[in-house]
């Protein structure tokens, strides 16, 4: 964070809800599927076509070479002809079919060593992590030796020594010395799904240890470990063909690397037969690659972040844009936002996460922002500020953002700058990821009075002390880094912050939602009290509406990226008139008052890839009627506030 | 709901005596201990549900895992059915336990392996806990806890993967795989914190429907005093590893006597009553209990606080009428 110009705003803790978890993709166990991702997958399908010719070759040499790889029965040194498609040998053996019957070695020394290096890894990495203790850290330190050791000059003092000893040896030596790679890498995927409920839960519900092992961890981890398996194998083929190479192998065997032996021995290149070493170095790479390829392709397919997608706009709904007015300066609303539409790039195709969105606010008001996990007020939130990207991805496609006569939407990043923090600064979720680790709290507010101001070290100093005594902490935290500070103090911190430049409009992403309920009460206070005496506006996100009764001015019902309502404050927990707004105030207990029995509301808050037609929350409402389903409900205006609900229409 | 309190406490399920548990934290030459649950002596009648609740860090969660045997109590015992689990021998009784107090985690979003179908859990505790259900009776069983949990049709549900379920039918999963084990009491840690509210309530519900049908009894672990109130027969108030307070619920709620209750209940957020400011002032910071001193945990920040509260902890004190207090000026 000290050299950004966003600084608070850079990390945050909330990674944007995905659809399917990164293990579901290919640990879902349903071939069907696993098929399906390696054939939309350009990587993928090279790499198993590739592999595929290799493993005909390996199988059927018989049928396809023409002649038996070891007879010496040709003339030497022949070059390409039909009769012997790459020429022969200096020993006069046909070298296409020698490449041929090698195939089968190759293969064989690949997948051989695959298995038995993975095996290992899988056996020793996944104890170690999760047996822990001493246990790890012996089982860690082996690996660490094993992975510091010059592998290729171990092996082939092995090789020497067992000179001329045939395939099992030479498989035994890769498999073991190749695990340990891969063993730290499962490791740390295992250390990481330790802490995942699922473990504890098949714990306490009294399984061994070898079962959560094998069939609790394991399945979870099934992209890494053919990672790991595809490594391993890519890594044998090449191993392998150097130590054949440098004639470690056995010399009369069927193989790439001894191809390669045989073409240095004859002195290939002198010779002018170069094919006798090209023919079987290209064949290494080739198979080399197809297993690279379909590692990368794993990655890409387990991970789908890696994935660049591009958003598809002229697959997004048209919607009109506003009319054009021009922008005053001076009184007026602080901000304007009007028909701000927001789009994801998914594989599907473009999800509308924000849905025309219009809204006011003047200067100095609170508005109070809520809605479910996923209906679009963080990705409002974010396209205000003009925050998106990442971690949160999704690109502005439609409607403007009026802040100090400027449409923010339209502003180069450097113009952005300027606005960003000293008039419009932005709170985050989680002060522990928003804060630098590494820094003092007034190491970081130097850095921000820095990029975003020329005041002297001495003014920064006396403005850091300012705003920290504005949320009651103390200015001896100013030397204190954010882990020694409790959390309420930290996401004080981060107010403070915010506060530095005294800006028009903060805007805050459910600052209070990580403390206990009696500091989010404090900090709620000590809010209201600033905005009070500073003046400035808030736009203020929460999933939860009672924490915000007593402190916003007005409130928007965010459903499924549309505004489903908005009004004021208390209006709207006095009479909520659209059904969604009334079941969530009936979906929390009181803690006072009569105890009745709640309902909730029925069902789930829907895909927003595939938005139910006409009303969105239709599918849900009691009272739905044949015309909320037939065509989208426009909002209506009813005693100042706005209701996107057919109810409301007739509504007086 | 119908209070249960009077009729449970007579015949105690589950009863803890001093259950205490210390972790080590630091490096080898600054050790320190960390008090995480001191002393602390509970109660839960059958097919009564008892909330647990207290602020992050209060000891709530380290209870939840000593009741499931993941923790060893550092001190102190826990009796089930009249009978001490530190004499629990060999891997069958233990496993008959886990079977009658099985636990539903926190985060739906992490506690189903996301590898298999939803019916893994649930079929993997039929299999180690009833080991005499045939392949068809417990395919049965599974379409039965599925209905009871509302995850209908249970045949289809039965078939998903849990990336395919939201997280209100994820938390239904993980109370269906305590149910099959034929539980007598569900440790439920914070089942519904990480749902959306409109989702919550309906595994409120669930909670207290399973109990009306099943007669399991609850212990429901929360930070969340309204949703306390709405479930629970009786109310236990952890403050920093104590249990401070204990009572029947709505009695505790409307008249809090321990300081501690007063300012947490004063703070929940409740749009139909008028702001509570009386206590604002205070920020919410409880201590870190790390080789702690004689005296009330709570003192600094109690208005009440007399000289004795430095020097002596304060034990539970019968209030009558099923009330406990630990403090020395309140009662």
């Amino acid at each position: 964070m000290s050299t950004s110009s966003l600084g608070a705003t850079d990390q945050l803790g909330t990674p944007p809800a995905g659809p399917a978890p990164l293990v579901a993709e290919i640990g879902g166990g349903r071939w069907g599927d696993v098929w399906r991702a390696i054939s939309r997958n350009k990587k993928a399908l090279a790499g198993v076509l590739l592999l595929l010719v290799f493993v005909v070759l390996a199988i059927f040499p018989g049928q396809i070479a023409p002649d038996d790889p070891a007879a010496q029965v040709y003339t030497p040194a022949l070059g390409p002809s039909w009769h012997h498609l790459l020429g022969t040998t200096g020993r006069g053996e046909d070298v296409f079919s020698q490449l041929v019957w090698g195939t089968r070695m190759s293969l064989v020394i690949a997948l051989a060593v695959g298995a038995l290096a993975t095996a290992l890894s899988v056996l020793i990495g996944v104890s170690a992590a999760y047996l822990g203790g001493i246990a790890d850290g012996i089982l860690s330190l082996i690996t660490d030796v094993i992975l510091v050791l010059p592998i290729f000059p171990l092996i082939i003092v092995i090789a020497a020594y067992r000179k001329n000893s045939g395939l099992f040896t030479l498989i035994v030596v890769l498999g073991a010395l190749g695990w340990s790679y891969g063993a730290r890498q499962l490791r740390v995927q295992a250390l990481s799904l330790r802490s995942r409920d699922f473990l504890e839960s098949a714990r306490v519900r009294g399984e061994r240890k070898a079962y959560v092992i094998l069939f609790e961890i394991l399945p979870t981890m099934t992209s890494l470990i053919v990672a790991t398996f595809l490594g391993s194998a890519l890594y044998a083929v090449l191993t392998a063909a150097g130590l054949q190479f440098i004639g470690l192998g056995d010399p009369n065997s069927q193989s790439w690397g001894t191809m390669l032996y045989w073409a240095q021995n004859g002195e290939a290149l002198f010779a002018g037969m170069p094919l006798w070493a090209i023919a079987p170095g290209v064949c290494i790479a080739l198979l080399g690659a197809s297993f690279a390829l379909l590692n990368y392709a794993f990655d890409e397919i387990s991970s789908p972040a890696l994935r660049v997608r591009k958003l598809d706009r002229a697959r997004i709904p048209k919607r009109l844009p506003p009319p054009a007015e021009a922008p005053q300066a001076g009184a007026g609303p602080v901000l304007k936002v009007e028909g701000l539409s927001v789009a994801y790039a998914t594989d599907a195709g473009p999800v509308v996460a924000v849905d025309d969105v219009d809204l006011e606010l003047a200067r100095g008001e609170f508005l109070a922002i809520v809605g479910e996990s996923g209906c679009g007020k963080s990705t409002l939130l974010y396209a205000i500020a003009r925050l998106l990207g990442s971690p949160l991805p999704g690109e502005i496609v439609g409607g403007r953002v009026l802040f100090q006569s400027k449409d923010l939407v339209l502003l180069e990043e450097r113009e952005l700058r300027r606005v960003r923090w000293r008039d419009l600064s932005v709170v985050m979720q989680s002060a522990m990821n928003a804060l630098n680790p590494v820094l003092t709290v007034a190491e970081q507010m130097r850095d921000a009075c820095r990029a975003h101001s020329n005041m002297s070290r001495a003014e920064i100093a006396e403005r850091s002390r300012e705003v920290l005594r504005l949320v009651s902490i103390d200015p001896v935290h100013l030397h204190s880094y954010p882990h020694q500070l409790s959390g309420g103090m930290r996401q004080r911190a981060m107010i403070a912050m915010a506060l530095l430049f005294t800006p028009d409009l903060v805007i805050m992403d459910e600052p209070t939602s990580a403390l206990d309920v009696v500091a989010q009460r404090s900090l709620m206070v000590q809010i209201k009290e600033l905005q009070e005496r500073l003046g400035f506006a808030v736009i203020f996100v929460t999933h939860d509406m009672s924490l915000v009764s007593h402190f916003s001015d007005r409130l928007l019902v965010m459903y499924a990226g549309q505004v489903a309502e908005m009004a004021q404050t208390r209006e709207l927990f006095d009479r909520p008139r659209h059904p969604y707004s009334q079941g969530l105030l009936e979906a929390f207990p009181s803690i006072r008052g009569p105890k009745v029995r709640l309902l909730g509301i029925p069902g789930a808050p829907p895909d927003l890839a595939r938005p139910p037609a006409g009303c969105r929350f239709a599918p849900r409402c009691a009272h739905v009627q044949p015309r909320c389903t037939a065509a989208e409900v426009p909002l209506t205006s009813v005693n100042g506030s706005v209701v996107r609900c057919v109810l409301a229409e007739n509504a007086p | 709901m119908r209070p249960r309190g009077e009729r449970a406490l007579s015949e105690a399920l589950l009863r803890t005596e001093g259950l205490t548990r210390h972790f080590h934290v630091g490096k080898l030459l600054s050790r320190q201990t960390l008090h995480a649950v001191d002393d602390v002596d509970l109660t839960i009648g059958r097919g009564e549900i008892v909330a647990l609740v207290g602020e992050s860090g209060s000891g709530k969660s380290t209870i939840a895992r000593l009741l499931a045997l993941v923790y060893r109590p550092t001190r102190g015992e826990i009796w089930f059915e009249g009978r001490p689990l530190s004499r629990l021998r060999g891997r069958k009784s233990r496993l008959a336990y886990s079977a009658a107090v099985p636990m539903v985690f926190q985060d739906p979003y992490s506690s189903i392996n996301p590898a298999y179908r939803v019916s893994h859990g649930i079929v993997r505790g039929m299999k180690l806990h009833r080991g005499d259900l045939s392949r068809s009776e417990r395919g049965a069983e599974l379409n039965r806890v599925l209905d009871s949990v509302g995850l209908v049709p249970a045949g289809e549900t039965r078939r998903r993967f849990p990336y395919e379920l939201s997280g209100g039918q994820r938390q239904r999963v993980g109370f269906a795989q305590a149910l099959a084990l034929r539980p007598k009491l569900i440790v439920a840690d914070e089942p519904v914190s990480m749902l959306d509210v409109s989702i919550r309530v309906g595994v409120l519900n669930l909670m207290g429907e399973l109990r009306e049908q099943e007669g399991v009894s609850f212990l429901y672990i929360t930070h969340d005093v309204a949703s306390a109130r709405y479930l629970a027969d009786r109310i236990l108030v952890m403050y920093a590893g104590h249990l401070v307070e204990e009572g029947p619920t709505e009695d505790v709620l409307q008249r809090p006597k321990h300081p501690y209750t007063q300012l947490l209940v004063s703070a929940v957020p409740d749009p139909r009553a008028e702001l509570g400011l009386a206590d604002a002032r205070d920020v919410g910071e409880p201590p870190k209990v790390v080789d702690p001193k004689p005296g009330c945990r709570f003192r600094q920040r109690c208005a009440l606080a007399v000289a004795e509260c430095e020097t002596v902890t304060p034990q539970l004190r019968e209030l009558g009428d099923g009330r406990r207090v630990a403090c020395h000026v309140a009662g």
